[in-house]
């Protein structure tokens, strides 16, 4: 088992885009019982990853109940960098 | 894509854009005030129990040495440890010591050892033995870490750092230099030049440190990143460091039982239990400041500990405690403000403030 900030970031190493919820509904199998997985960390971790290039922004939107979502997505630099130094 | 999303959506975003950024800003800013109480409550424990008789009458006899180099690693292991335990304890609260564990293991876990490792024991030591060699003239000259953090962060990580910036960061080093400057004695000493030289290799220590792990905290999360530094530095002074100052000093049996004797000083430990604390909250905020806004701005606004360490040594040793000679010098508020204004220019132009105005 990784550490869930790991799982987050390999997630889009799998993936062509994500949101936050999209990376919580992926992980709750695994990592469900971590108090870790909520919106506000997970959104954290993701603008901490785009901040330093490891992920980059697609698009944003509003769901139905009015919330932001932003969607990301790990381009070919950042997945080479997320699979460097995070192994499976 | 981003001409599809409504106004809403467009607003919403921008908000969280400008949280995250002020919040990292925030944080990094944080940093350097909760160092700056930490160096208090760290020189209010090495004053009180069996610290006061070292550093007063010395009943126990130690050297000059001992008194110089061993008793300030020691010093830094108590607070360390006390800071490593503050740290497991709020990574249990929070669930993750298990990803503590499992992060060790992995080469985040490793780059964040060896930051750790050189950030800590070495860092430290180079600081305290340029101290010693050339005096406190080493004192500004560790004020360059921000700088060289900033400069590192674009070498090793592509960040960005244009002359707006780095600007920017010449001002702070040139306000921490005032703040640094005040604390220059007449006690340079032969040997000064080597003294600074190895003074630098701490303030390439500290950069090294603050610009690597802060974008370590991208990937491990702040919270376990700190949790490793603060245990693997507590650690490496206590069974690395000590010891071999120790041996230095004439035999392991005397750093053995100086450690017992400062770990089981209870008026001392309240205090080094709250340096800890202090210690903590500080390079968690750091880690994750850094992370937020990256090196060159993180770093500024942690440096602002320059002016922080003295004010809060003021507050709590001369204002609280009523001790003497912690008064903060005129230049240091001076120094003070112009670090804030150094800080803005790294974070933005300060001329769009009056375009705002104007279109407003």
């Amino acid at each position: 088992m990784k550490p869930l900030n790991y799982a987050i970031l390999k997630h889009f190493t799998t993936v062509k885009e994500a949101s936050a919820d999209d990376v919580i509904e992926a992980l709750k199998g695994e990592y469900g019982k971590f108090k870790a997985l909520n919106k506000k960390d997970v959104i954290a971790a993701l603008m901490t990853a785009e901040a330093n290039c490891l992920l980059e922004e697609t698009r944003f939107d509003l769901d139905d109940a009015g919330n932001l979502r932003v969607y990301y997505r790990a381009n070919e630099d950042g997945a080479a960098t997320i699979n460097k130094y995070i192994k499976d | 894509m981003r001409g599809t999303a409504n106004a809403a959506a467009v607003a919403a975003k921008n908000k969280l854009s400008s949280q995250f950024y002020r919040k990292g800003i925030t944080i990094a800013l944080f940093s350097g005030l909760m160092y700056g109480f930490y160096s208090a409550f760290l020189t209010l424990g090495m004053s009180k129990g069996v610290w006061g008789d070292w550093y007063g009458v010395n009943a126990a006899g130690l050297s000059a040495f001992v008194v110089t180099y061993l008793l300030g690693a020691l010093g830094s292991a108590v607070n360390d440890t006390c800071s490593a335990v503050w740290a497991m304890g709020y990574a249990g609260f929070r669930g993750k010591l298990g990803d503590f564990f499992r992060c060790l293991k992995t080469t985040p876990g490793h780059v964040m050892i060896l930051c750790a490792l050189i950030g800590g024991p070495i860092s430290s030591t180079a600081y305290v033995v340029g101290l010693q060699m050339a005096g406190s003239i080493v004192i500004p000259i560790t004020a360059l870490c921000p700088a060289i953090g900033a400069i590192l962060g674009r070498l090793l990580f592509k960040q960005e750092l244009n002359k707006r910036m780095m600007l920017g960061i010449a001002i702070c080093v040139a306000a921490s230099f005032m703040i640094g400057s005040t604390s220059i004695g007449g006690d340079a000493p032969p040997g000064m030049f080597l003294g600074i030289c190895i003074a630098f290799i701490a303030a390439l220590g500290w950069g090294f440190e603050g610009c690597v792990a802060g974008y370590g905290t991208s990937m491990i999360d702040s919270e376990i990143g700190i949790t490793i530094r603060q245990a693997v530095s507590g650690l490496s002074n206590l069974i690395i460091l000590l010891p071999v100052f120790g041996l230095m000093a004439g035999g392991l049996n005397l750093s053995t039982s100086l450690a017992i004797q400062a770990f089981t000083s209870g008026p001392a430990m309240f205090w080094f239990a709250i340096s800890g604390l202090c210690a903590f909250v500080s390079y968690m905020s750091w880690y994750r400041g850094n992370s937020m806004c990256g090196a060159a701005l993180g770093m500024a606004a942690n440096g602002t500990y320059s002016f922080w360490g003295p004010f809060c040594c003021w507050i709590v040793l001369g204002v609280i405690f009523g001790m003497d000679g912690w008064s903060i010098p005129p230049i240091a508020w001076a120094a003070a403000v112009l670090m804030v204004f150094g800080i803005l220019v790294i974070a933005m132009n300060p001329m769009d403030l009056f375009k705002k105005k104007e279109a407003k």
